[in-house]
């Protein structure tokens, strides 16, 4: 007998990593907070290490407005700038 | 629909049901429990008693943007062990869920670990032989259990809400099985959830709400409306204080026992809600109460919180035994990160 697969993407969904940046030295990194409460003191930690560690120049912070939904694409928008975007998730 | 209508599933072959069980254990598309085979003969009668296309497209989800099908959800619904004619009933939980203010991604994936609780009016409760009464809440009628089973199989499979991957539930709770109930629309002198909720009387329809594990409530030991309520709003504030402060739809399930009380008085649903509106809050400090002084102080501690933005965010049911003053609560997952959907079958 023949049985069907239940799932939508019977291959799974193929993630493609980002590309690493060839250095952080003097590059513009997106921090975008998921609204959780704990992330925005992680990110100042984040911050601090990649500023006097590895020499990043800026950083653009943004706060989602709802943890659960995804970023406002004017949000992200704002972000479009960045050499790396850093995205918080889960806890 | 026309058998030569392709099916876009891949097939595996299996030597009978046994081994087909097998390898949808193995592989980690069950619950854990047994599932019936999908075959294609199977699945095909299923989406047809939904008069549907096996490509027809049921609905989106609306983060991840996956386009369900109904030959999905089909195969969801035989695996759980439903019926074909249980499918309008499944398509339309399916469609509540794709609103956006359900919230199916971050609800499916939170560590809180909510279930999707689905209430079900109208005719098609008694076609499919649904339970309203004794253990409502749980074994009783293979419909309830089935359809409820089905959507758990349909976010496993179809949304990958795997545990540890997608769904990052803590705990989870029980309902997470299972969570399937029909008003007790016959022994209620009360207007039907459905039809409060702008379905028009005589037509079969499904609420869906996220919510958290229920917790049931006692009170045999008075006829006065108002203190069978003060037992009830205590879940309540109980759960704002340990679980989550954060306000949006409640459900409470009365029993018989209590709603023959409320009749008595002459209090309908809206009374109820009215009532547990304004009973159903707590003040910021209280969380010092409940070890959580670490946030109390973060804002003004007189701060008071209600349950329900408004009565109306209250879900009233009337369903479970004949005797007992045996009701419940069903929190919401997570404030008005998600709202109760109600849906036409």
């Amino acid at each position: 007998m023949k049985v069907l697969d239940p799932r939508l993407d019977a291959h799974g969904e193929a993630l493609q990593p980002a590309r690493a940046l060839p250095s952080l030295n003097g590059s513009v990194i997106a921090l975008l907070d998921n609204a959780k409460i704990g992330t925005a003191r992680f990110y100042d930690f984040v911050e601090e290490i990649l500023t006097k560690e590895h020499g990043v120049r800026e950083f653009i912070r943004r706060r989602k407005p709802d943890t659960t939904r995804p970023v406002p694409a004017q949000m992200l928008a704002e972000m479009s700038g960045a050499d790396a975007l850093i995205s918080g998730i889960g806890d | 629909m026309n058998e030569a209508e392709p099916l876009s599933s891949a097939a595996y072959e299996v030597a009978d049901d046994f081994e087909a069980n097998e390898l949808y254990q193995k592989n980690g598309w069950t619950d854990g429990l047994p599932i019936v085979a999908p075959t294609e003969s199977r699945v095909r009668a299923f989406v047809a008693a939904a008069s549907l296309s096996p490509d027809a497209v049921v609905g989106v989800e609306p983060v991840r943007r996956r386009r369900i099908t109904a030959e999905k959800i089909a195969i969801a619904a035989v695996m759980a062990g439903c019926l074909p004619e249980y499918m309008p009933v499944v398509v339309a939980i399916v469609k509540a869920l794709c609103e956006p203010q359900y919230g199916l991604h971050g609800s499916s994936a939170s560590t809180g670990g909510s279930a999707p609780f689905i209430v079900v009016n109208g005719p098609i409760r008694n076609e499919l032989g649904m339970n309203a009464t004794h253990n409502v809440f749980a074994n009783g009628s293979r419909a309830n259990a089935a359809i409820g089973r089905s959507i758990r199989l349909f976010i496993l499979n179809v949304l990958g809400g795997i545990p540890g991957q997608l769904d990052r539930s803590t705990l989870g709770h029980p309902g997470k099985f299972s969570f399937c109930v029909a008003e007790d629309e016959e022994d209620s002198a009360w207007t039907p959830l459905s039809v409060e909720r702008g379905i028009p009387p005589g037509e079969s329809a499904i609420t869906v709400m996220a919510v958290e594990s229920p917790h049931q409530i006692m009170n045999e030991w008075t006829h006065d409306p108002r203190e069978i309520l003060d037992t009830y709003a205590a879940a309540v504030r109980a759960n704002m204080l340990t679980y989550s402060i954060w306000e949006g739809n409640y459900a409470i399930v009365v029993p018989k026992q209590h709603r023959q009380i409320f009749n008595a008085a002459g209090w309908a649903k809206q009374q109820i809600r009215e009532y547990l509106y304004e009973t159903c809050r707590v003040a910021r400090r209280e969380w010092r109460t409940v070890g959580k002084a670490a946030v109390a102080g973060r804002k003004d501690e007189e701060r008071v919180y209600r349950a329900l933005r408004t009565p109306d965010d209250l879900l009233v049911v009337a369903a479970g035994g004949p005797a007992g003053g045996f009701g419940a609560i069903v929190p919401p997952w997570y404030g008005q990160k998600s709202l109760a959907v109600t849906m036409q079958i």
